[in-house]
């Protein structure tokens, strides 16, 4: 149809379609790649952590007065948790989930297992209300009983005589699936192995980012080998905030000690995985902004091209064309501009995937964010010509006959 | 000349000012965009110590286990050593001009008053030797001597802004603060010290941090068992139980540093470490080949990859972004000097030569390029600002120096300049006549 008379008007103004085709290229390229990271940061931090995150939280406390008896100041302190209405279970650990530092280790078949067949891992310090504070579900085997939970001090630091594994880790340990029951060793000075008793569903370990984040493990013990405390604390859903605020009250009454940290594990998370929520917000963020600028630029350049065409465009209104017909003139212009740079885009959103992968390794883009890319430019440029396009439909005919 | 130019810029500006916003708008927010990630960029990657990053050097030496994948580069080697390797070092006679172990920790203070909640301070455990290494300014006092490094005495050194807290300012030398349950004697304070990033620790916390607010004798630290807080990797369990088989074994935790004033000091004293490790080999320990590292603190920074990935991908981004805006700008700034036609006919007819109507209009676009990288450098404050609350430990990341305002500045005229070149030129060299006749 009118497509003809479009391209001899767009040659006279090459640059300016040129211009704009480009801004469209460059827009598709960015749009396309800054979508992939945000959903791919997105779906790391959305990983399941094995917690029932809304509803617990942490407390670290630390010991400084020497006259302080850890052991019995933390059976105690357990037991006032414990016995809060709304507590589900509180234990202390001396790793927590997904904080960044923890206490990781190695597990092998044998004692004479050479160390880089090693399977290595997260691994937890619990007491028999692990599983409930963590939020775990047995697959197989049986909880730890309260006779077997010892304590670790700086002299002395045994290896634990049973352990609860991840389905993760035993699955790395025991490709079979028959890892229950079996006795597995820390490393060659251990002197007695370790037997699986219990396997659970699902834990991550401390670091978020590490490749075996799966696999973890719960070992019976409380830990007094140094002056801090990990509690971790799992409430009836809804009680989480007003629980927190009566433990810190508690851990702070006895002066020999100091409380750190009191914060929800969801905080917690959100400390830990600060970069990766910070960038998708930041790209989130460009994104937006991004699109907002180029549809600004796209509507600029429609109207002012409208105004330099006014006396055309009245001429072309009295020699019969209707107001449809001037509208569609400018979306038509906008769309063959748009498609253009699209097709340029395309190469350099593969491009800057490319470079981006080789370069810092973010990984290929899948290819179904291209058209997704496309349909979202063509609508932007539909929308942010509209207002101009009908600008110009509203031009009178009578302009034609006035001079200037 | 100059100044009626402005006037005329200003004027042809505020014709048009819905677009000439939009105009100051894109590139502010091209600018802004762009300065906010290349400032945490050049921040994170300056260097921490300028003029004497040459001559501090990191060690590695590869104690590791037999069964680990072989060496291929200096990243595979732990970035930290064995304290008994560490005080080894300290104490023998080494080429170096000075050296330096250290760690990480905190300690609970717990101030005079009983009213106050003890608190947590960062503090390093570490030698005298690190003061005069770093050359770390002293407001008050000076670093304690060796022989309070070998009598494990409990003297500290409080940073400038932990001193103004617990002593309100006041010279505090001699005067004690209770640190996990012990007395420590105040014999110095610092003036006001940041190096960012703060190299003498790359593994195991905030690189960007502040720097520690108290200073103690690790010999003291050891001794009170004030326990790293920095990564302990260990490839082979402690022999037995007890602190004297944690400070005996293969684990890895102290951060090493030598002064190395020449090339020949630094291959004399590669030579010695080297040595040292083959000796070590004839009692059983270092089952791997012979490798041991000294890097000074830019290839240090390097080797740790100091700046992370994300920002070098910030960078980038915002860089693109910056050339939509730029190319955003190009296209309005041409609509609107081709609008400019019969204006400019009109100068060239009553005798205005091409230069100069060529001169005039690239003020008017300079004018746009500095109004936009003021808005620019007012985004990337706030930008700045954004990235503060968003990441943890970066304060001291967030800061716009002399060298990024001016930069700002340039990147803003520059790609007006940019943008406005070819606008300019196709409007100086529009024929008047055709124009003219219309009018």
């Amino acid at each position: 149809m009118e497509i003809r008379p479009i391209l001899s008007a767009m040659s006279r103004n090459k640059i300016g379609a040129l211009l704009i085709a480009l801004q469209i290229a460059l827009t598709l390229s960015i749009v396309t790649n800054a979508a992939f990271i945000v959903n791919q940061r997105s779906d790391f931090v959305a990983r399941p952590t094995g917690l029932d995150d809304a509803n617990t939280f942490i407390a670290i406390t630390t010991n400084f007065d020497s006259n302080i008896d850890a052991k019995q100041l933390l059976l105690d302190d357990l037991d006032h948790i414990n016995a809060i209405p709304g507590v589900k279970a509180a234990i202390t650990s001396h790793s927590i989930p997904v904080s960044g530092s923890g206490n990781g280790m190695t597990y092998q078949l044998a004692k004479d297992t050479p160390s880089n067949e090693a399977v290595s891992f997260g691994n937890f310090s619990v007491d028999e209300n692990g599983l409930e504070a963590f939020d775990l579900d047995l697959v197989a085997g049986r909880n730890f009983r309260p006779e077997e939970i010892t304590w670790r001090t700086l002299e002395s630091n045994d290896d634990t005589k049973v352990v609860l594994i991840s389905q993760a880790l035993a699955d790395a340990l025991f490709p079979d699936g028959d890892a229950l029951g079996k006795m597995i060793w820390e490393d060659e000075s251990s002197e007695a192995p370790t037997e699986i008793i219990g396997i659970y569903d699902h834990m991550q370990n401390a670091w978020p980012d590490s490749s075996n984040v799966n696999l973890t493990s719960l070992q019976p013990f409380r830990d007094l080998s140094g002056p801090d405390h990990y509690f971790i604390v799992r409430t009836e859903p809804g009680e989480r905030n007003r629980i927190m605020t009566q433990v810190e009250e508690y851990l702070a009454q006895n002066r020999g000690r100091m409380v750190h940290v009191v914060r929800s594990f969801e905080e917690q998370k959100g400390r830990t995985y600060a970069s990766d929520i910070a960038m998708i917000k930041l790209l989130s963020g460009v994104v937006v902004i991004l699109t907002i600028v180029t549809s600004l630029g796209i509507v600029g350049l429609a109207w002012f091209s409208v105004t330099q065409r006014r006396k055309q465009i009245g001429t072309r209104r009295a020699l019969g064309a209707t107001r449809f017909d001037i509208m569609r003139y400018f979306m038509v212009e906008n769309w063959l501009i748009t498609s253009m740079g699209l097709a340029i885009g395309i190469v350099g959103a593969l491009s800057l995937n490319w470079f981006l992968d080789t370069e810092y390794q973010i990984g290929r883009m899948p290819l179904y964010y291209l058209p997704l890319g496309l349909v979202l430019l063509w609508v932007l440029g539909q929308v942010a010509v509209f207002a101009p396009a009908r600008r110009a439909a509203n031009i009178p005919p009578a302009l034609a006959t006035r001079s200037v | 000349m100059f100044s009626y130019y402005l006037k005329l810029a200003w004027k042809s500006i505020l014709r048009n000012p819905v677009l000439s916003s939009l105009m100051v708008l894109a590139l502010g927010l091209g600018i802004g965009a762009f300065m906010t990630t290349y400032t945490v960029y050049y921040l994170m990657s300056g260097d921490p110590i300028p003029h004497k990053s040459d001559v501090l050097y990191a060690l590695q030496l590869d104690n590791w286990d037999p069964n680990s994948p072989p060496t291929e580069s200096q990243r595979d080697v732990q970035p930290q050593i064995t304290y008994r390797d560490a005080e080894y070092l300290m104490h023998a006679d080494t080429p170096a001009t000075r050296q330096a172990a250290m760690y990480r920790t905190s300690v609970t203070v717990q101030p005079e008053s009983a009213d106050e909640p003890p608190f947590d301070g960062t503090t390093r455990a570490t030698y005298h030797t690190f003061f005069t290494m770093f050359d770390v300014p002293f407001l008050y006092g000076e670093p304690w001597r060796m022989t309070e490094d070998d009598g494990r005495e409990r003297v500290v050194v409080l940073s400038r802004k932990m001193n103004d807290q617990l002593f309100a300012g006041e010279n505090s030398l001699g005067r004690n603060v209770r640190m996990n349950d012990a007395l420590f004697r105040v014999v110095g304070v610092l003036d006001d010290w940041q190096v960012t990033p703060r190299f003498y620790q790359v593994d195991g916390g905030n690189v960007f941090a502040d720097a520690e607010d108290f200073y103690i004798p690790m010999s003291t630290g050891v001794e009170m068992v004030i326990q790293p807080h920095g990564n302990v990797n260990c490839w082979l369990a402690p022999e037995g139980g007890g602190l004297d088989a944690f400070l005996r074994s293969e684990c890895v935790w102290i951060q090493f540093w030598a002064e190395l004033s020449t090339p020949e000091e630094a291959v004399a004293y590669k030579a010695f470490l080297d040595n040292f490790v083959r000796s070590q080999k004839e009692i059983g320990r270092y089952p791997r080949p012979l490798n041991t590292f000294i890097s000074p603190v830019m290839e240090w920074m390097a080797i740790n990859e100091v700046v992370s990935t994300d920002n070098r991908v910030l960078v980038r981004v915002a860089f693109l972004f910056l050339l939509v805006c730029i190319l955003n700008t190009v296209g309005l700034l041409l609509a609107k000097f081709l609008g400019k036609g019969p204006e400019v006919a009109l100068r060239r007819a009553m005798g205005a030569s091409k230069n100069a109507v060529f001169s005039q209009n690239l003020v008017e676009v300079c004018s746009i390029g500095v109004m936009g990288g003021v808005v620019g450098i007012l985004l990337a404050w706030m930008g700045l600002q954004l990235i503060d609350k968003l990441y943890r430990g970066y304060q001291n990341l967030v800061h716009l120096d002399g060298a990024m305002l001016s930069a700002a500045l340039l990147v803003a005229v520059l790609s007006s300049i940019v943008a406005g070149i070819y606008p300019v030129w196709r409007v100086a060299r529009l024929a008047p006549a055709g124009y003219l006749k219309t009018q």
